[in-house]
């Protein structure tokens, strides 16, 4: 089966080992490699009724650290000569994974296996390989 | 001591008005501009990095804005130039749409965290609709460091 489209759903756990293996995948497969965060609302709220920040604050910070981690993505495939292509999406996780991975024909879903992302195994159109 | 990217924008490295039409014009009509100002060092191996990306990816990253970028020794610190194009140039975007509002992000291969972090603050900024019309409607360098200023945060 060849990865032509491959997706890596970052999270805030997902560090530099994950996108090094990620990335070195692509490599070795000739995947084309897209990469999404997904911020969600419902995120937000709770870490801000959490820590007592305003909404906009902790929304601030989460979609900052959301594009820090595809830059970080972008950067290591550019060493490797993977071809990327970054975004950012608010919304439910599972929905906006599944949507994606639908409208770009994607072959294969990375992600970081967490409590997080364990959702999206049942419900993701292409097959996904937990890190 | 809060990061703030307008500290890397400087007004001589904005143009205006670009002229090019064509998306590695363009970015060379930028990197020309930067070696003129004595921000790059080495023009040719700036571009040959940047042409590197953009075969890779697309820097275009919808709503009108481009942000092309590279890590390069040709700098000696991070560096961040504005370019815009009335006509607006082909850079492949996501949404097929052309990029008005350019962004020229470069940084030495030393300080990479700073750079992902310019990059970052970059694209979240321009998210927001209000920045980009302000940006379109600009009517000077000194204009565009005024709503960069006021909008990071």
């Amino acid at each position: 089966m060849k990865f032509k489209k491959a997706l890596v759903v970052l999270t805030d756990m997902t560090d530099q080992s994950v996108i090094e293996e990620i990335v070195q995948l692509c490599r070795k497969f000739k995947s084309k490699l897209y990469v999404l965060f997904v911020l969600e609302p419902k995120k937000v709220t709770r870490l801000s009724r959490m820590t007592r920040r305003s909404n906009d604050g902790v929304h601030k910070e989460l979609s900052e650290q959301g594009w820090q981690l595809l830059y970080l993505v972008e950067d290591e495939a550019v060493e490797n000569s993977v071809w990327t292509s970054l975004h950012m999406e608010e919304g439910i996780l599972v929905s906006t994974v599944k949507k994606f991975a639908e409208s770009y024909a994607i072959d294969c879903v990375y992600t970081r296996r967490s409590d997080e992302t364990k959702r999206l195994f049942i419900s993701c159109p292409a097959p996904i390989i937990g890190l | 001591m809060a990061f703030k990217i307008s500290e890397f924008l400087k007004p001589k490295a904005i143009i205006m008005d670009i002229k090019s039409k064509e998306k590695l014009e363009a970015i060379k009509e930028l990197v020309d501009h930067m070696v003129a100002k004595k921000f790059v060092k080495n023009g040719e191996e700036f571009l040959k990095a940047l042409a590197k990306r953009e075969n890779l990816e697309s820097t275009g990253i919808g709503n009108g804005i481009a942000i092309p970028h590279a890590r390069t020794d040709s700098v000696e610190d991070v560096l961040l130039a504005f370019a815009r194009s009335p006509q607006g140039v082909d850079f492949s975007s996501i949404d097929g749409k052309p990029s008005y509002l350019i962004f020229l992000i470069a940084s030495p291969d030393n300080k990479k965290s700073e750079y992902i972090m310019t990059l970052a603050k970059i694209s979240r900024l321009l998210r927001k609709q209000n920045v980009r019309d302000k940006l379109m409607n600009a009517g000077s360098s000194d204009e565009v460091m005024t709503i960069i200023k006021q909008n990071e945060e």
